[in-house]
């Protein structure tokens, strides 16, 4: 009996600023394997199908159940994460390439810090260190509860920008992740204390405003936030806060 | 009052670009339409409607403030706004993605579209200076002639689809940018309603392109008393 095997093209780049390549890869079928589990495959014995010796492929991954985020990457066209990406629910041969919205640091990896640096725009935590003790908190109501589990499901993952048309990598556009943590923080009762600061944060260059409705970002998000509600809903808080700072300021 | 800063003018300008999508550009192409398709009612309220418009005081200033300002400032910014955007339908196949893609793409048609209407309508009426009374026969004149070849029809029928989807479109953008439609459902529903009006304005628009057609009818100058 011939084992199966399943081609494999990586998109390939050795350092962050040197052109990509193409290489192809034959791994051995196994059933229920993962893309993660080829990728290992790959990294026993780095051979491309004709048969050169090459480095082998480096990818990101960690938690390996779609709950952190790291192995995101562009699994036939779609992004996805690779560790939930099982081969024989794939089309072969299976092309993998690294996010085209974040700079390559080498192969599959990419550097996602410009996420980091955008929770960090709007503030997304909520402020409870002082000087002094500042007390208790405000209790949560239990429907605001429930909706602001779905939208903590967030892991940073970089889905939603990679498929938004408006976000590139050479404009400042914050994105469909960032604008659902401000709903997700200015709903939660102390949060709410720096509500206005975090909506500023969202009215200039690449904020709310930059958003086309394109709405890919709630169909490739893999924890299913309703990333267009919170978008909305950003909308209408900053719609009161342009009349507020128009009236007020 | 502290001058705005570059990311206030920059939030600012995109909220006037999706306003003036609605008013006064949207309100203008939905009485333009509706007027026109008065047109399918007889030539008489046809005109009279125009008669009307065209004296209204002070028209020149007052088109120019609500309608051409506004028009080209939508414009100017439009093509900025698709200049950032990275369309993306072919990868990501979603019906509103590829309504995205299409709202952009509309938008251009009808800036091109526009710069033909205006320039067989409102640029030789302006130059040949019809006034008043004056314009209605001139225009229908014009309007008669417009839809005689195919080739005329055409380009309406494109201009006309165009704006009304892009009209009908924005108003669902509109809602969403500015916070009316929220939930899934609510943009849904929306999209439904602003889809048929859509419609109505497409039917309208194309049973006055049919009427000129098949009944091209010159009219003389209404009397001033």
């Amino acid at each position: 009996m011939t084992e199966k095997t399943i081609t494999i093209k990586v998109k390939r780049q050795d350092t962050p600023n040197t052109p990509s390549y193409w290489q192809t890869f034959k791994v051995p079928h196994r059933p229920f394997a993962n893309i993660i589990s080829c990728l290992m495959e790959i990294q026993k014995t780095p051979t491309t199908q004709d048969g050169k010796n090459v480095n082998p492929v480096t990818w990101d991954c960690n938690c390996l159940e779609e709950v952190c985020g790291s192995c995101t990457m562009v699994i036939n066209g779609q992004v996805r994460q690779a560790c939930t990406a099982l081969v024989d629910n794939l089309k072969k041969p299976i092309v993998l390439e690294p996010m085209s919205k974040f700079p390559v640091v080498r192969d599959l990896q990419v550097n996602r810090e410009r996420m980091f640096e955008n929770l960090k725009k709007v503030k997304a935590w909520i402020e409870i260190d002082g000087s002094h003790n500042i007390g208790e908190g405000p209790i949560m109501p239990d429907q605001d509860r429930a909706k602001r589990y779905v939208m903590s499901e967030c892991m940073t993952c970089g889905c939603c920008l990679e498929a938004c048309p408006q976000f590139t990598m050479d404009n400042s556009f914050l994105g469909a992740a960032t604008f659902n943590q401000v709903r997700l923080f200015n709903l939660h009762p102390s949060g709410e204390m720096k509500k206005e600061e975090r909506l500023d944060a969202v009215m200039g260059e690449g904020g709310i405003a930059d958003c086309g409705n394109a709405q890919v970002c709630v169909e490739v998000c893999p924890k299913n936030i309703p990333l267009t509600e919170s978008i909305g809903d950003i909308g209408r808080q900053t719609t009161w806060q342009l009349i507020k700072n128009l009236l007020t300021k | 009052m502290a001058r705005p800063s570059k990311d206030e003018i920059h939030y600012l300008l995109l909220k006037l670009h999706s306003l003036t999508g609605i008013v006064p550009i949207g309100a203008f192409l939905v009485i333009h339409i509706c007027v026109n398709s008065l047109r399918t009612v007889g030539v008489w309220p046809y005109q009279l409607s125009i008669d009307a418009i065209n004296n209204i005081p002070f028209l020149l200033i007052v088109e120019v403030a609500f309608i051409y300002v506004p028009l080209l400032f939508h414009s100017v910014m439009g093509f900025y706004v698709a200049n950032i955007a990275k369309t993306n339908v072919h990868r990501y196949r979603y019906p509103r993605n590829g309504l995205y893609t299409l709202q952009r793409l509309t938008g251009a048609v009808v800036f091109v579209f526009l710069i033909y209407h205006l320039g067989t309508t409102v640029g030789p009426k302006l130059l040949e200076g019809k006034h008043h009374f004056e314009a209605a026969p001139f225009l229908i004149d014009i309007m008669n002639g417009e839809f005689q070849t195919w080739q005329g029809i055409v380009i309406y029928a494109i201009g006309i689809v165009s704006a009304t989807f892009h009209f009908s479109n924005g108003l669902w953008g509109f809602c969403v940018s500015w916070g009316i439609l929220i939930g899934e459902k609510a943009q849904r529903n929306g999209a439904i309603v602003f889809a048929m009006i859509g419609l109505v304005l497409t039917v309208l628009g194309m049973a006055t392109v049919a009427e000129f057609n098949m009944n091209p009818i010159p009219v003389e100058a209404t009397v001033a008393r």
